[in-house]
């Protein structure tokens, strides 16, 4: 006679598995998120010798009123300060919601990335939290609340976030910092941001980038950024100006990439830029097309050479022409002055739509 | 008996096996590894082996097909020493692929949890379906392939990342794809386990079908590897040397992941599935060769899991230590081990079936023999 089962061995099974992790899910450090502190942007400076980390976080009070306080330390390494920072807001610093991190121009070029070396291959952001410098040092941008109630550095990332794509500048992600330096060159690329004000009104300006080889860096207009965008940026958004005779206007980017091309034994790049644009006025008929091609294709040129020169001026690499050698099998690369030998060859073709 | 029924699996289920047996731990830290080596090549390297581990499971099935390894007509000695092989090839395996698991899920899932306590709910999740057998892995496979392919569609709908291709340039054969081939190969050879079921065809079965399913399979397991591996290298060029958790890193890359976050629960999901599974059938090949030598009993199984937990926990402890474990002289015996013992069983089937049949084309003769003196 079979003996009644007083338990099902699978269900005993999945109940040992769950005690043992409820009960371990108690022990553990872990903290629930309402014991953490989300951070949603976060600085990094460099004063002297010590490192300066600002971070934003946003707090409710009892009116159910959003508050956005923004905390600094300072210290000898990040790890610390983060955890002086945990100390000071009360609870665990989390990271990992950071939508942006803003970069002095001292830590781009004066500290070889030993502390985003620290966020990098400590996984410590989110791989799509933005970088980004400021003109002014990091404190003044990320702690001000903006004319419209918002926090600047959490204002700041949700403009980042949105910009993919566009126009002007290039959204660069921790990832895409590291990527770049590993680069023959080491140049990054960055938006530049400042905090401007404009009849007490207090708003964020982003139209301009900073490049730097980790050594030092140089400060892109506003058109050369547009140029930079152009080059390494593939494009669906933004608008491009046209003046001729009396016509002025804009045309819309309907989709823009630029490709860079070094032969074997050549020390030309070829650069090319593929655009198609749009009339963007309700009367297409009026416009001139080849003229107003013709205008457009100066600008891009314009700009274009204008970032160039800007940047190789301060022997920036900044359109990695010696990793494209490297990439199409051309020694020019292993020659210091390899930027010096390159001649850039520039063509823009464009396509109304 | 009972066993032999418990490892008695469809051939669905071997493809769906082998899939996750080759793919599970090629995507997480070994395009780190490959690439600080090799560099811009590394996907290369990653496809030879690749090519050459599918070739092996081709064998593997030619075995399975027929019987179980520990079934075959061979001499007792010879499955004890393949036992003993597989058992210790088995146990490396799980140890390294096992801590790179725990890692994964101790730090980037979480922040820093102690490593016992995830050991613990991995290896005893697994130790329960190892001691089940093949057919509740090869079912339990069946089950969540819809989660791996949910991950999959919502990867290719919503991946958005900047790929350039001129990271992979220039394309050239050089030295260091030895060497990074050499050095990682702790990585490749995974489908021992695989030798202890028998694959037979489902009740539906048809065989362009299973044409059809070998293809998507082999297709499968190139894109998941070497695609994965070239896209690692679109997106991260040799800034991948220091990039882990490669199949985490892209699919963290989505259209999603700029408007709400990083949404990469669907992939987090089906890997997870996957390493539970692959740490599975490892515990299950040890099991299996540990029972050869004392019996079918759950115990075996137990122990064989608190082996892989202690030297987890207290031998390896950190990803570091795994690495130089993986990467030390042990990889060659567990490297060599699977090739060899796939290849030895399969000549001695041969030849104990080329034995068989001899006997048995000898044996109506001589009854034809015996028919003429009695008439």
């Amino acid at each position: 006679m079979k003996k009644p089962k007083i338990i099902n061995k699978k269900w005993l099974v999945i109940f040992i598995i769950s005690l043992i992790l409820i009960t371990f899910s108690f022990l553990d450090e872990q903290k629930s998120i309402a014991a953490r502190t989300i951070v949603l942007a976060l600085s990094l400076d460099k004063i002297e010798d010590e490192y300066e980390v600002g971070v934003q976080v946003l707090k409710t009070t009892g009116e159910k009123q959003l508050q956005y306080i923004t905390y600094f330390s300072k210290g000898d390494n990040v790890s610390d300060i983060l955890e002086r920072l945990s100390y000071d807001t009360g609870s665990k610093i989390a990271l990992c919601h950071a939508t942006v991190l803003i970069v002095s121009q001292d830590v781009l070029n004066k500290d070889n990335d030993k502390a985003m070396n620290f966020f990098f291959e400590g996984e410590v952001l989110c791989n799509n939290t933005m970088v980004v410098t400021s003109k002014q040092s990091p404190r003044e941008v990320l702690a001000p609340t903006l004319s419209n109630g918002i926090g600047s550095g959490y204002y700041l990332g949700q403009i980042l976030h949105n910009m993919v794509g566009d126009f002007g500048i290039i959204p660069i992600t921790i990832k895409d910092y590291f990527k770049n330096k590993y680069h023959i060159g080491k140049c990054v690329y960055l938006p530049c941001v400042s905090l401007e004000n404009d009849d007490g009104t207090s708003y964020l300006n982003i139209t301009e980038s900073y490049v730097s080889d980790g050594s030092n860096g140089v400060l892109l207009s506003e058109n050369a950024t547009k140029g930079l965008s152009l080059v390494l940026n593939k494009l669906s958004n933004g608008t491009l100006p046209y003046q001729y005779e009396s016509s002025v206007g804009e045309l819309d980017i309907v989709k823009s990439k630029g490709n860079i091309k070094i032969e074997k034994d050549s020390e030309k790049a070829k650069l090319e830029i593929n655009a198609t644009l749009k009339d963007n006025t309700y009367v297409p008929d009026k416009i001139n097309e080849e003229l107003c091609k013709e205008d457009v294709d100066e600008r891009i040129k314009s700009y274009i050479e204008e970032c160039y020169t800007t940047c190789k001026d301060a022997g920036l690499d900044v359109f990695y022409l010696g990793q494209r050698c490297y990439a199409y099998g051309n020694d020019l690369y292993k020659d210091p002055d390899y930027l010096d030998k390159i001649e850039l060859e520039l063509k823009v073709n464009i396509k109304m739509k | 008996m009972q066993n032999k029924l418990n490892n008695k699996i469809y051939y669905e289920q071997f493809l769906l096996m082998s899939f996750i047996c080759l793919v599970t731990f090629k995507v997480v830290m070994l395009p780190q590894y490959l690439v600080k080596t090799a560099g811009n090549q590394s996907f290369l390297i990653m496809f030879f082996l690749i090519a050459i581990e599918i070739m092996m499971l081709c064998v593997v099935f030619g075995i399975t097909k027929n019987k179980s390894l520990l079934e075959l007509d061979i001499p007792k000695w010879l499955k004890g020493a393949f036992a003993i092989l597989i058992f210790s090839s088995s146990l490396l395996k799980s140890a390294v692929l096992g801590s790179e698991g725990v890692s994964y899920v101790a730090t980037s899932l979480y922040a820093n949890v102690s490593w016992s306590f995830v050991t613990l709910a991995i290896i005893g999740v697994c130790i329960y379906l190892a001691h089940k057998g093949g057919k509740v892995l090869g079912r339990t496979v069946q089950i969540f392939f819809w989660i791996m392919i949910a991950a999959f569609v919502f990867y290719g709908v919503f991946h958005n990342a900047n790929l350039d291709p001129v990271n992979l340039l220039p394309l050239k054969i050089s030295s260091d794809l030895a060497v990074a081939g050499d050095k990682c190969l702790m990585w490749f050879g995974d489908f021992t386990p695989l030798l202890f079921m028998t694959a037979r065809p489902s009740q539906n079965h048809k065989k362009i079908n299973l044409a059809i399913w070998i293809i998507i399979a082999v297709l499968a397991v190139l894109i998941c590897t070497v695609g994965l591996m070239i896209q690692f290298l679109c997106i991260f060029g040799a800034s991948g040397a220091v990039v882990g958790n490669a199949f985490l890193n892209v699919s963290s890359l989505n259209k999603i992941a700029f408007m709400i976050g990083s949404v990469d629960l669907p992939t987090v999901l089906s890997w997870l599935i996957m390493c539970v599974i692959k740490i599975s059938l490892l515990l299950f090949a040890m099991a299996e060769c540990a029972k050869f030598f004392f019996g079918d009993k759950a115990l075996v199984s137990v122990v064989c899991g608190a082996i892989v937990y202690a030297i987890i926990v207290y031998g390896i402890g950190n990803l570091k230590t795994s690495y130089v474990l993986a990467t030390s002289w042990l990889r060659y015996f567990a490297f060599f081990t699977e090739f060899l013992v796939t290849i030895a069983a399969y000549i001695a089937m041969r030849i104990s079936d080329n034995k068989k049949q001899k006997n048995n084309a000898s044996q109506p003769q001589m009854n034809k023999e015996e028919a003429y003196e009695k008439a």
